[in-house]
């Protein structure tokens, strides 16, 4: 009986990898720019589908850069285009904005693919089992994705000059810029960060299930629920944040009924926004 | 005739719904993502009234009390949240209620939604009651306007517009913030749930899908691009979005083309908030300050 829930808890530490993937890329927009981009989970999406459409001519590895490459180039644009004409107002003018966009993208993927379920057309391979514990080359696909990309973001952090000027920039967006802090390469640098993040968990979720339109949302919900229990702004926390809810939907289906296992980071969001707004894991103050 | 009569229904429930929403977001300022949710309420709570024997006016009058009470309900611990923060609170309140609706069969039947609703004061089913149920959403329409009127030129409606620019000015006048803003929530619920009861007993049947995110964005973008923070922009905005929505499908387009267009309108819808956000955020009709 503990080997069922043991099993549980990996899948939930690798299904809580990817979703940390999406949380990191989610918070920093937040700790730079200030402002919830509700657009985030159609990169996600977009890169997925992007992978779909390169892996009908080239082979699927290659097909996955390119792909990254135009969801890195839709996160550009939209800066430039509607987040940086809007800099000044408040956060809540870009937040609808964003849910503009998001809106403007999601029926771009159902207008391009339609909106049936896809899939990569992978044959479902068997799984490897260590101690009891069944494990799919997908699922240790995303953990090493995770931790590779993750691993890479604590390096830039902390020991780059560009991981510097991100956490100043964090810290205070008008002092990093008076230090002279290049604030372009700063924005350029977040959104390229957040869009391979989006794009490159987007891709590991549809090998691992299918693509469908509105998955860029449902992950965008999870991501919010793990940026929230980490600190809005907080990378480490977000990690954390993560991890924590792919645990808790999984164990949760032991529990409750499969079709609330979405309810699980939603009644967080809830619980966490009502309790401790700080965040649960907001450890290391932030990006430090 | 009665498929004009059809539309200008769905367009008048689309102005309740807009006008309750902007009660909160245009008066208040409080950017409620999750109005859906009191909407789902009216429609779900009426609906299974009066399937379970009630009148149809005694369960709409029902189902508009419990949205109310679920609206203060919500408010009391979410706005101790500010801006975006209740915007994503609500946001997941309203995913949830979907999902309690899609989940809990023995109440909901799920998926497969509740038909059958019977329609009020004898108004009959089908194609032949809708220019009665035209004239008893016209009433109704008109009742809340005059009353959402009354209450926006009230002190209430002023105090809440002060609270919306600097809520310590507001208490600096000796304004109840905190009270202000449960009941500006519970008034914009109520009238979003009697939305919901008037679409549940027109359409008489209701499933978990009529009540997603995209109504919540269709129902901003009426706010937004109508004018929020007045009485006529959402009227504006309802009318243009639904007759937008219906004239569509007028257009000649060839069949296996059709499935293009449900994206495309939503594209369309999506690009709209981008350049109002960007060009005009106050709308079509902007709000007039003094």
């Amino acid at each position: 009986m503990s080997g069922y829930y043991l099993q549980l808890m990996t899948n939930g530490i690798i299904a809580g990898a990817v979703y940390a993937l999406f949380a990191v890329g989610l918070t920093l927009v937040y700790g730079v720019f200030r402002f919830i981009n509700f657009a985030h989970g159609e990169l996600i999406a977009w890169g997925a589908y992007l992978t779909l459409a390169f892996s009908a001519l080239i082979p699927f590895g290659a097909a996955i850069f390119p792909a990254v490459a135009l969801t890195v180039l839709i996160a550009l644009t939209q800066e430039r285009y509607v987040y940086a004409p809007l800099r000044k107002k408040t956060g809540i003018t870009l937040l609808i904005a964003s849910i503009g966009l998001s809106y403007f993208l999601r029926n771009g993927l159902r207008l391009l693919w339609g909106s049936d379920l896809q899939s990569f057309g992978f044959e479902a391979a068997r799984g490897l089992v260590f101690f009891g514990i069944t494990v799919s080359r997908t699922q240790i696909a995303m953990f090493l994705a995770a931790v590779i990309f993750l691993g890479f973001v604590w390096g830039l952090l902390r020991f780059t000059m560009l991981g510097k000027g991100l956490r100043a920039a964090a810290d205070s967006l008008e002092l990093a810029e008076i230090v002279g802090i290049d604030m372009k390469k700063i924005r350029r640098a977040v959104w390229i960060i957040s869009a391979v993040f989006a794009a490159s968990g987007g891709i590991l979720i549809a090998i691992d299930t299918n693509l469908e339109p509105m998955m860029g949302i449902a992950n965008l919900l999870k991501a919010f629920a793990a940026v929230l229990l980490g600190g809005a702004g907080n990378v480490w926390g977000a990690l954390l944040g993560g991890l924590f809810i792919g645990i808790a939907e999984n164990l949760g289906v032991a529990f409750f009924s499969p079709g609330y296992k979405d309810a699980i980071s939603f009644a967080l969001i809830i619980a966490i926004l009502l309790f401790k707004p700080t965040g649960i894991f907001a450890i290391m103050k932030g990006m430090r | 005739m009665d498929y004009l009569y059809h539309i200008l229904v769905i367009a008048l429930i689309y102005v309740i719904f807009a006008s309750s929403l902007n009660l909160e977001l245009g008066y208040a300022g409080l950017y409620n993502f999750g109005h859906v949710a009191f909407f789902a309420i009216g429609a779900y709570t009426s609906a299974l009234l009066s399937l379970a024997g009630f009148s149809p006016a005694a369960s709409m009058a029902i189902a508009v009390l419990c949205s109310a009470a679920s609206g203060a309900l919500l408010a009391v611990p979410a706005l101790r949240l500010s801006g975006d923060y209740f915007g994503i609170a609500t946001l997941a309140f309203g995913e949830l209620a979907r999902l309690f609706a899609l989940n809990e069969r023995w109440l909901t039947k799920g998926p497969m939604g509740l038909p059958g609703i019977p329609r009020p004061l004898g108004i009959e089913a089908g194609i032949s009651g809708i220019p009665v149920y035209f004239f008893f959403t016209v009433t109704i329409t008109a009742a809340v306007l005059l009353i959402l009127r009354k209450t926006t030129m009230s002190p209430f409606g002023r105090a809440l517009k002060v609270v919306r620019e600097d809520e310590f000015v507001a208490r600096a006048f000796g304004k109840n913030v905190f009270s202000l803003k449960v009941r500006a929530v519970a008034m914009g619920s109520l009238f979003a749930g009697l939305a919901g009861a008037l679409y549940a007993h027109f359409v008489t049947y209701i499933s978990p899908y009529d009540f997603s995110l995209n109504e919540t964005i269709l129902v901003l973008l009426c706010v937004v691009l109508g004018g929020k923070g007045t009485l006529s922009g959402p009227v504006l905005g309802a009318f243009v979005i639904i007759l937008f929505q219906e004239l569509l499908r007028f257009l000649p387009i060839p069949t296996d083309w059709g499935r293009f267009v449900s994206p495309i309108q939503g594209m369309i819808y999506g690009a709209v908030l981008v350049i109002l956000m960007l060009k005009r955020p106050e709308g079509i009709i902007p709000e007039h300050r003094t």
